[in-house]
């Protein structure tokens, strides 16, 4: 048996590798084989292996290491977007009148409430018949979601509050031990309402409704300003959403692990606004009650304090309610005060009587006879009523409102019409008229005063008696307040300040101060402007309020009609301030095309101005100054 | 050297002899006890650890879920005070206690001079009134005020007023505790009555501050 043996002589002391066991015991002589090549070998090939390994270490670890790492936290962590509370709006005295509250939006999964996943042939109208009730809604509204094909998600109702989602928790949880027990027994085990769930979400709310909705304005959709100081300041009272990132295993937060990271959300300011609750509340009420009697398009109020421009009140009507939008009616949802356009009418006549009076051309006491018409350029002008040649004084002419008498005053103001125009305009310019009032409200109207060299033939005797140009109705409130605070016209505020997360309250800037007539104007006006109130021959005798001296101007102008672009119908406006020799508020009422009932200023806008001022005067505590009113004459006898 | 040692050959016997020879002097029971106390209480200190975690974060769900709770609640509680003390419902309050706006203030000076026209308040035939069902609240208000004349007198310093009560000045004792009235004489007498001819709730009102107001004869008018 020497084949084998010689064949492979270096294997011949590894007996398993044999294709026989020998059959003789092995040659005395045991030659071992030389281990190195193999070794060598296997070094080799470890080597190799262990390069593998370091080449797919270096890759892994230091040069793709940013895309492993990456992909890694994608599951490895979560991210939750935490949002930040929106500040809210409060009144002067920090009354809250419009605030962020948590909500949550009802889901609901409607693969749930399939026949298959529910066991039950008739699961959404079930859970409908026992939602109905809770969200307020029809079932057969709540059945067409629920029913909703092929889809894992429907909304079911936005923004109810937590006590609506906590009735329906308990009742989830009536129905799933119902289902239990149901499991217990051998039934299907499937409760109803298991497909109901919820997200949260936050409300704004109005606590007051209507109240100031104008000024206010609305969130949308996605909880951003739409409206009104909301979309004006969205910025300031949005405030900023923070992160919060966790490691997680199977959906859930490891409580363990390192890696959470959290950004928080810094909450919005608050801001508060130059507008008192309660006189919003008077105004706004009084001014809704007048333009549902008189049926009336619209109507304004705005009550002003005169020492330091801040808006007291600012209402509209018809207005609406913040909290519910779908009711709203759309041509009402902004702020008419401010975004409404039209011609003033007689309570301009101030601004023409200032600029005579500032121009020293006339005195209260200057004769201006009046006749019952006058010609002018291509027109016959006339007064509101048919009346004998009146003999007036100048304060007779505003106290009555004679327009005449304006178009004669104003026409001493130069040598020439042209003159007289040009100086008339700068006036206007510098009480504000054509220019926004300052308030930077979004959608807010400068107003339409054409320049004096572009003044038709009738525009130049129209505009002293306050037809042929436009303002808002803040723009003639701050004229009143100007003659009331001695003839320095303060740009009006609404935004008192911001009070940022940490308390910290921010004053908004001081509004800017111009000097439009001298002080003496400004208090010979108001004088006259007694006599429109006081006086038994004035149109503004129902703006009365027992005990003060109130200083008021009517205005009934022809309104222009939007629609048919010419005059029709009326505009009824009466501005004044209160107590007249020591002004402290301002009060300027409009109402747009009244249709029923009178029309004149002073019937309508009179007892407005009266019961806001009224409310106003005790609220801010302002006492009758019970100094004797100069009576200025009104009329002359002629020959004098 | 043992006798396995001497069998051995070659290389074998080199690595033989390094193996340590004989049992060795070195007490080994402390130290495995100090090894498996070491490993045993890094385990039982990781167990705590985790597990302290872990209830750190039960307690800290359970005290989310409950701050959610309680805003929840504040936010409701919230709701009632707003829809209680808005304008509104403070005006309708008011009327249905049988109060009315009262009309143009008064204000009583220091020196017991009155400044304003103070008058009689009653139902105002405004529009609001003829709104509200509240037709009552005239006959009402006046009954009040008449039960409560005696209780409230004219401005101290009236001379002979037509019900003859005695000068007592009921503003007297609110204006000293306010400094602010010596520089400001001016204080809504109004104001003043309403606790005099209403109880507890009409003083809350912030809307009407008026009542019917009881004023006789004012002085040097």
């Amino acid at each position: 048996m020497p084949g084998p043996a010689q064949r492979r002589p270096g294997t011949a002391g590894r007996p398993t590798r044999r294709p026989a066991p020998p059959r003789r015991p092995a040659p005395q002589a045991l030659k071992l084989g030389n281990p190195r090549p193999r070794l060598r070998l296997v070094s080799l090939g470890l080597t190799l292996v262990m390069l593998t390994f370091v080449v797919r270490l270096l890759q892994v670890q230091a040069v793709d290491a940013d895309t492993y790492t990456s992909k890694a936290k994608k599951h490895r962590f979560m991210s939750v977007e935490l949002a930040a509370e929106r500040g809210e709006i409060t009144d002067r005295a920090g009354i809250a009148l419009a605030a962020s509250v948590d909500a949550y939006d009802i889901t609901a999964d409607p693969k749930l409430f399939t026949p298959e996943e529910s066991k039950s042939p008739n699961a959404p109208e079930q859970a409908a018949a026992l939602l109905a009730p809770i969200l307020g809604k029809t079932p057969a509204e709540l059945v067409s979601k629920l029913k909703t094909p092929k889809s894992r998600y429907t909304v079911l109702a936005r923004r109810q509050t937590p006590q609506v989602w906590n009735q329906i928790k308990d009742l989830k949880s009536v129905y799933t031990q119902k289902a239990r027990d149901d499991q217990a027994k051998g039934g299907a085990g499937v409760s109803v309402l298991a497909g109901v769930l919820q997200e949260p979400s936050s409300r704004r709310v109005y606590p007051n409704g209507d109240l100031a909705a104008g000024i206010l304005g609305y969130v949308n959709g996605e909880g951003r300003g739409g409206g009104g100081i909301e979309s004006m300041l969205d910025k300031t009272l949005a405030g900023k959403d923070g992160e919060l990132t966790y490691p997680q295993s199977g959906g859930r937060r490891v409580p363990t692990a390192e890696g959470t990271r959290e950004t928080p959300a810094v909450p919005g300011s608050d801001i508060e606004l130059t507008i008192d609750r309660d006189i919003q509340w008077a105004a706004q009420r009084a001014i809704s009650d007048q333009v549902r009697k008189s049926k009336a398009d619209r109507g304004y109020v705005i009550v002003q304090d005169t020492q330091t421009g801040e808006v007291l009140a600012m209402a509209n009507a018809p207005g609406f309610d913040p909290n519910d939008l779908s009711q709203a009616n759309t041509t009402s949802m902004g702020n008419a005060a401010l975004q409404d356009v039209y011609e003033p009418g007689s309570t301009a006549k101030v601004m023409s009587m200032a600029a005579v009076l500032e121009e020293k051309v006339a005195t209260p006491g200057t004769h201006v006879v009046v006749p019952n018409r006058l010609h002018r350029g291509d027109r016959l002008f006339k007064d509101d009523i048919d009346h004998p040649t009146w003999y007036l004084t100048l304060n007779g002419v505003l106290a009555k409102s004679s327009n005449i008498g304006t178009i004669l005053a104003t026409g001493q103001l130069g040598k020439t019409q042209a003159e007289a125009n040009q100086v008339l305009h700068s006036y206007l310019r510098k009480f504000g008229v054509g220019s926004p009032s300052g308030l930077d409200y979004p959608g807010e109207t400068a107003g339409i005063l054409a320049s004096p060299s572009k003044w038709s033939t009738s525009q130049q005797f129209t505009i002293p008696f306050g037809q042929g140009f436009s303002i808002n109705a803040m723009q003639a409130a701050s004229v009143y307040s100007t003659i009331a605070n001695g003839g320095v016209r303060i740009e009006p505020t609404l935004v008192r300040g911001t009070k940022g997360p940490d308390g910290q309250f921010a004053p908004a800037p001081a509004p800017e101060k111009t000097r439009v007539v001298s002080e003496q104007t400004a208090r010979t006006l108001a004088t006259m402007m007694e006599s429109v109130v006081g006086n038994e021959e004035g149109t503004g005798t129902k703006a009365r309020i027992p005990g003060y001296r109130v200083a008021g101007k009517t205005g009934t102008a022809n309104r222009v009609d939007p629609e048919l672009g010419r005059y029709r119908g009326y505009t009824a406006s009466f501005a004044g301030f209160a107590p007249a020799d020591k002004p402290r508020i301002t009060v300027y009422c409009a109402i747009q095309n009244p249709t029923k009932g009178s029309y004149f200023g002073g019937q309508i806008c009179g007892p407005i101005y009266q019961k806001v001022m009224e409310f106003a005067l005790k609220t801010l505590k302002v006492p009758p100054t019970g100094n004797e009113p100069t009576r200025l004459p009104v009329t002359f006898k002629p020959g004098e | 050297m043992s006798a396995t040692a001497k069998q051995l050959k070659g290389r074998a016997a080199r690595l033989a002899r390094l193996m340590p020879a004989g049992p060795s002097s070195a007490a080994r029971t402390p130290f495995v006890l100090l090894v498996v106390v070491l490993l045993g209480g890094g385990l039982i200190a990781l167990l705590l650890l985790n597990s302290a975690l872990n209830e750190g974060s039960f307690e800290l769900s359970e005290l989310k879920r409950k701050t959610t709770e309680l805003t929840d609640e504040q936010q409701a509680l919230q709701r009632d005070v707003d829809d209680f003390s808005a304008p509104d419902a403070l005006e309708r309050q008011a009327r249905e206690l049988g109060m009315v706006p009262g009309g143009a203030p008064a204000f009583i000076n220091p020196d017991g001079t009155v400044r304003g026209d103070p008058g009689r308040a009653s139902a105002e035939p405004s529009s609001s009134a003829s709104a509200d069902p509240d037709t009552t609240a005239s006959p009402s208000a006046s009954t009040t005020a008449s039960s409560s004349q005696p209780a409230r007198s004219a401005a101290p310093g009236a001379p002979g007023s037509p019900t003859g009560a005695s000068p007592v000045a009921p503003p007297a004792d609110r204006q000293a505790s306010r400094p602010a009235a010596d520089t400001e004489p001016a204080q809504s007498a109004d104001r003043e009555s309403v606790p005099a001819a209403m109880s507890a709730p009409a003083a809350s009102t912030r809307v009407i501050t008026e009542l019917a107001k009881p004023t006789p004869t004012p002085p040097g008018r």
